[in-house]
């Protein structure tokens, strides 16, 4: 048998070059997946590793209350566990410590102070007069900040005594010499310090004491100075970054456990010389999160392969029957040589392992060459996954497993005995019987995927994976059950033609069984690259809303300390866009807190841009701005227009006996609607004028409100140390302040006043009046202050330029709805911060902007600072930038924090290295998948024609033109193409309207938000479909014109 | 009965290949036929019977020579005019029977006056009449694969009459055939030429066939032997040469 099957290769050549082309498709197709979800998923998840930012990586170590003996060896060991978590990846560490507070004697006013030891000092700040300490002198050098230096008058040279320290330690005080005066570098971690680089507070409170105290700081020596200068530790902090330049997937796990235990480890480590320690860091989530995307891209990589197996193995059975059809008189004449079944069988086994052996030795080149040029094309280039030719294990065990699977489809057939072309009730019950089997499975994935939206959390999901396959071979094979009927009905149309070429054209295309498997693989092929071109469509779609509701809006400027007045103007200016700050931050509502690490979120924004500031998808056609008109208050507020540099002077009186001061807070709005707070010293109500610290510091500021906590006196304000008074005060005692702001004209709205709560029955009568005169304008308020009760009893008198807002206006996300049981209409408390926010529900909307998937809640900025001003809380969270439609990307260089655009979250939802492979491999599948049905298509009219060669030399005897046989023969096929593209098509978009979305991951692997919409991209599945009549009609028409002219009398000379 | 030659054939050579493998098929042929007479053509296998059918029939050209046909010079014809004198003067009957296995009995009979664009209700009718005719007015319905070799055979004739051809060209109809269904086949042939007057060339290499021709030609090796037919040696109309023989 071996011998036949070497002589009839030599014979048979073309037919066994054209299954091989068929079988090469499949194991290709599998080893280029291979190689994308072995070579490529460890090269991508190295290239994210690489990529991903400090603020993703690094570590960071604190340690609380560390005694001065052991700073240095806590600071060491800190460290050593830090890099020890890293190895084996190089990693460079950063230390900031900051001094318990110690008095400062020569403040005239009790006051304290710190000292500070910044590593790597020159990064962080900058220098603007004399130099930076250097370690080892005695006294320590120090350098302070400009506001400090200004406050406390200093300058290089001068010296400086720290007292004891407040907490109860022994230590006499440190001396140190100023050497240099510096300004803190934006982005260089001030935030973290304890005066957050404002260099001085004159309100600080401490814990320890009731009453304020003045604070500076820091004084900023080196560290080694502080570690061992005997101080105690408030606070240590050691950040290490690792170099993740060049990393390998293993160590990127090691590092993971290592991290998470480090925390572990570090409290071990340092036992009870410190009172806190924590190790925080994003490194194992970071690396855990891109375990999931790249979970989530080899499902959908494995789910292509499975759908181009499926696709070759139909091509493969075509094929493999066509030949059969072919051999069959062949195999008859051995069966009636006497050559048994199992022979026969055995040379097909010789045969289809050969083929295999020749198609794995193709398909591994061709799809190493393959897959290294699919890197080199975007988007996979451009997420730097280029990758060289190369082959590894996986991929060849891949290749000849599919190969071999491949090639028992193609024996199958050549050992079937039924007679050709007449197909037997046994095997139409068959095709019955898996036709339902395929439907009932592709109903059951279906189920299962959308019963399961989150997935099964394995490291390959089946469902995932073979669904979509199912789904396809499932609907074509009906699609194909239907296309039949169709064709019958045009066949009895047709018979009732008066000419012979549309009918019998009909008559072939409605009565070839044969062209069954065709068929399927047309419709199968077809179905297959619609729903490639239109699950690409959907997942960029759905990427893209992802990126637009996780931003929230154009630009999001997320700020790594609070805001300054007229900061909005620099952001406004770097990016060219409209300006807004927003809050975004977990709130409580009523006593719920949401799950656990996931509270509610409140959103806040101007709202009355929300056309131009929000993005994320609305249904029911609203748009933002509808939204935004709900939230909004009727009117800006105009408040007393305060220039910069503007005198501000306070000055109070009030009546009794009992003294009175006040600590006045001002909340001032720049140009861009940023309200920050203004705190002045504590002020006695003594009828003398008392300035205010300098509040504007930005052009186009308004005094919006005032703050008065008033506060019975008792005789050592601004000291820290209260002492109790004599007597109880009883009775009231009427207060009048007036805030005068020089050199301005009144401001056009009226003023309210309030007594702020808690206890709001402490003030009576609270009133607030706006005058002009000469010397500016002048707030008048006036109350009575009850002064009964404790001393620090809530007091407070608050002045707005706005009226009482009353509830806030809010839209709530769904989930947030069906959470709380919130519906339009309904009253809910916030309490943000401290301060209890009523709210009232206007609208329910689908995700709230930023807050994918949360329990959130929208609201106007104004509205919500109205609502916290008006309860004596001008710390109004700001926490980001939000900037609509930007010209220019200069914000990232203003340092004021991280900076997320629309644009560049696409590009890392859509071409991230973790990503990028789920689009290319979608891409691979189309033409695959043409390929092989254009390739089917060949093999069935050439095996078709020419099994049929002597018919058509028939109807030349009967008179038919070659023209006339051509049209016969390509209406017969482009009549049976044209349903069963048709179908395909159909069962496409039944597919990307049915399984795209339930296929759609966000990068964590959960179900995107927003939900995901099935895209069918017209204009490119027009294109394809045009693509693929042409090529199809290309291939019949060639294959037609061949057979026609062979169509000739040679095939009548039977009998001569 | 028409007397005047329905087919003359002078001259003809057919050559395949070239060289010393050339095969000469048909060597200087010449020969008439009588419009409405049915002649056998009888040789051995490779004798050159197909191709000088084939030649007459327009579906394969000589080398040198000429074909006159009802008149028209068949040789000089174009693809399209030749197709034209197969669709309206000349019909085939093959040895495999040459149905069209996707059409039914009576769609394959229907072929040739769906060619021809005669319209629905005459192409039934004379469907109906030709199928009644060759005894399957039964099997209308039925495809190839369900009918016996005769019956094919039998749709076979009736299709080479639907479009009521001048000559009706047969090779080796009964090849396929067992003898008494063979039999049956050629008087079914013999009646029709005299039914509807067609001039009928049968090739055969079965004696028994020949009883049933007007004239029999002999083709050996691509010369002519002519002798009359048994039934009709009195009504030979001329007598066919080779150039080789003479």
């Amino acid at each position: 048998m071996l011998r036949l099957v070497a002589r009839r290769a030599r014979v048979q050549w073309p037919l066994l070059a054209a299954l091989l082309a068929v079988a090469v498709v499949g194991p290709t197709l599998l080893g280029t997946c291979a190689l994308l979800l072995t070579r490529t998923a460890e090269q991508a998840l190295e290239t994210a590793a690489s990529r991903a930012t400090p603020g993703q990586i690094d570590v960071t170590a604190y340690a609380v209350t560390i005694r001065g003996e052991r700073a240095r060896s806590v600071a060491d060991d800190t460290r050593a566990v830090l890099t020890s978590a890293l190895a084996p990846f190089a990693t460079t560490t950063a230390a900031r410590a900051s001094s318990a507070m110690r008095s400062l004697p020569g403040a005239g006013v009790s006051a304290v102070a710190y000292l500070s030891g910044v590593e790597d000092l020159p990064a962080r700040t900058q220098l603007a007069a004399g130099r930076l300490p250097r370690a080892g002198a005695t006294p320590a050098e120090a350098v302070v900040l400009e506001s400090t230096a200004r406050q406390l008058g200093l300058s290089a040279g001068s010296r400086v005594r720290l007292g004891r320290e407040l907490a109860d330690d022994p230590d006499e005080g440190a001396e140190v010499v100023v050497v240099g005066i510096v300004r803190p570098l934006p982005g260089a971690g001030w935030e973290r310090d304890p005066l957050a680089a404002t260099g001085y507070d004159p309100a600080y409170r401490d814990g320890r004491s009731a009453q304020p105290v003045h604070a500076y700081g820091p004084f900023i020596v080196d560290l080694a100075d502080l570690l061992g200068g005997g101080s105690t530790l408030d606070r240590l902090e050691i950040g290490a970054h690792p170099d993740l330049s060049a990393p390998a997937v293993r160590d990127l796990d090691t590092v993971t456990q290592a991290v998470l235990g480090a925390d572990r480890r570090l409290g071990r480590t340092l036992g009870d010389r410190v009172r806190i320690q924590r190790v925080a860091s994003r490194l194992p989530s970071t690396l855990l999160a891109a375990r999931d995307q790249q979970r989530v891209t080899t499902a959908a990589v494995l789910a292509v392969a499975a759908i181009g197996l499926v696709l070759t193995a139909t091509a493969l059975a075509l094929a493999g029957r066509l030949s059969a059809g072919v051999r069959g008189d062949e195999t008859a004449l051995l069966s009636a040589l006497g050559v048994g079944r199992g022979q026969l069988a055995g040379a097909a086994l010789v045969e289809a392992g050969a083929l295999a052996v020749l198609a794995t030795a193709v398909a591994i080149p061709a799809s190493s060459a393959l897959h290294a040029g699919l890197t080199r094309l975007p988007p996979m280039a451009g997420a730097g996954l280029a990758t060289p030719f190369g082959v590894n294990a996986v991929q060849v065990l891949a290749v000849a497993g599919g190969a071999l699977a491949l090639a028992a489809v193609l024996v199958v057939p050549s050992l079937r005995t039924s007679s050709q072309g007449v197909r037997g009730r046994r095997e139409l019950l068959a095709r019955s019987g898996a036709d339902l089997l395929l439907v009932a499975f592709a109903a059951v994935g279906w189920w299962q995927l959308r019963d399961q939206p989150a997935g099964s959390g394995s490291p390959v999901d089946a469902v995932r994976v073979l669904a979509p396959a199912l789904l396809l071979i499932a609907g074509s094979a009906v699609a194909l059950r239907l296309v039949w009927p169709a064709l019958r009905l045009v066949e009895r149309l047709a018979g009732r033609a008066r000419g012979l070429m549309v009918a019998l054209a009909a008559f072939e295309a409605a009565r070839r069984p044969q062209a069954v498997a065709a068929g399927l693989l047309i419709g199968l092929g077809c179905a297959a690259a619609t729903y490639g071109v239109g699950f690409d469509a959907t997942w960029q779609r759905s990427q893209q809303d992802q990126a637009d509701l996780s931003v929230g809006t154009d630009l999001a400027l997320t700020l790594t300390a609070p805001p300054v007045a007229g900061q909005g103007g620099m952001v406004g200016a770097a990016s060219g866009g409209e300006v807004s700050p927003a809050t975004d931050r977990g709130i409580a509502v009523g006593q719920w807190l949401g799950g656990a690490g996931d509270p509610p979120r409140l959103i806040a924004m101007d709202t009355t841009r929300a056309e131009a500031l929000l993005r994320g998808r609305l249904d029911d056609g609203r748009t933002w701005n509808d939204v935004g008109a709900l939230l909004a208050p009727p009117a800006r507020a105009a408040g007393v227009p305060v220039p910069a540099g503007a005198a501000l002077s306070l000055t109070g009186k009030a009546t009794g006996p009992t003294p009175l001061t006040v600590t006045p807070r001002l909340l001032l709005q720049d140009a861009t609607g940023l309200r920050t707070p203004c705190v002045g010293a504590p002020v006695p109500l003594d009828g003398r004028a008392h300035p205010l610290p300098d509040c504007a510091t930005a052009e186009g500021s308004q005094l919006v409100a005032v703050s008065l906590p008033f506060v019975v006196a008792t005789g050592n304000v601004g000291t820290g140390h209260s002492d109790a008074l004599v007597e109880a005060p009883e009775g009231d005692s009427r207060v009048a302040v007036t805030l005068t702001v020089a050199g301005t004209g009144s401001g056009a709205s009226p003023w309210t006043a309030t007594s702020a709560g808690p206890a709001p029955g402490q003030l009576g009568n609270p009133a607030a009046a706006l005058s002009s005169t000469s010397a500016g304008t002048e707030l008048r308020m006036t109350t009575t202050v009850a002064l009964k009760g404790p001393p620090d009893a809530a007091r407070n008198l608050v002045a707005t330029a706005f009226p009482a807002p009353g509830p806030v206006p809010v839209a709530v996300s769904a989930r947030f709805a069906d959470e709380v049981g919130a519906r339009r209409g309904s009253r809910l408390d916030l309490t943000v911060g401290l301060t209890p926010v009523p709210v009232d529900v206007a609208e329910v909307l689908p995700a709230v902007p930023s807050a994918p998937g949360a329990a959130a809640i929208l609201a106007d900025f104004d509205a919500l600072s109205r609502a916290l001003a008006v309860s004596g809380d001008f710390d109004v969270p700001v926490d980001a930038w939000w900037v609509g439609r930007p010209t220019r990307g200069d914000a990232v260089d203003l340092r004021l924090g991280s900076v997320t655009t629309r644009a560049s979250e696409t590009a890392r939802l859509t071409g991230g290295p973790l990503r990028a492979g789920l689009p290319a491999v979608l891409r691979l599948l189309v033409p695959a998948a043409v390929l092989l049905m254009i390739a089917g298509i060949v093999l069935h009219v050439t095996f078709d024609l020419r099994a049929r060669a002597v018919e058509m030399a028939r109807l030349r005897g009967l008179g038919m033109t070659r023209r006339e046989i051509r049209a016969v023969l390509l209406g017969q096929h482009v009549g049976i193409l044209l349903p069963l593209l048709a179908a395909g098509a159909v069962v496409g978009a039944l597919a990307t309207r049915v399984v795209a979305p339930l296929l759609v991951r966000s990068d964590t692997g959960a179900a995107p938000v927003p939900e995901v919409l099935p895209v069918w991209p017209w204009a490119a599945e027009a294109a394809l479909l045009t693509g693929l009549l042409a090529g199809c009609a290309l291939a019949v028409g060639a294959v037609v014109v061949v057979q026609a002219r062979l169509a000739d009398a040679a095939y009548l000379r039977v009998a001569s | 009965m028409n007397a005047g030659p329905l087919v003359s054939v002078r001259g003809v050579h057919r050559r395949y290949g070239s060289g010393a493998t050339a095969v000469h098929a048909l060597r200087d042929v010449t020969f008439e036929l009588a419009a409405g007479t049915m002649t056998a053509l009888v040789g051995r296998s490779g004798s050159g019977k197909t191709t000088l059918l084939n030649v007459i029939g327009g579906l394969d050209r000589p080398d040198s020579g000429t074909v006159l046909v009802d008149g028209t010079d068949v040789t000089a014809l174009d693809e399209d005019g030749l197709s034209l004198l197969r669709r309206e003067k000349v019909s085939y009957v093959f040895q495999t029977f040459g149905l069209i296995p996707v059409l039914s009995a009576a769609e394959n009979v229907g072929a040739p006056l769906r060619l021809a664009r005669v319209p629905p209700v005459e192409r039934e009718r004379r469907v109906a009449l030709l199928l009644e005719l060759v005894g399957l007015a039964a099997h209308a319905e039925q495809l190839p694969a369900e009918l016996s070799g005769g019956q094919q055979q039998r749709v076979a004739i009736a299709r080479a009459l639907a479009a009521s051809p001048r000559l009706l060209i047969a090779d080796e109809p009964t090849g396929q055939l067992d003898a008494e269904t063979g039999l049956s086949v050629m008087a079914l042939l013999r009646g029709v030429v005299e039914s509807e007057g067609v001039t009928a060339l049968v090739s055969t290499h079965d004696p028994t066939m020949l009883a049933l021709a007007d004239r029999v030609i002999r083709i050996n090796d691509g010369h002519l032997d002519e002798h009359p037919g048994p039934r009709a040696e009195d009504r030979l109309d001329g007598h066919p040469t080779s150039r080789d023989d003479s």
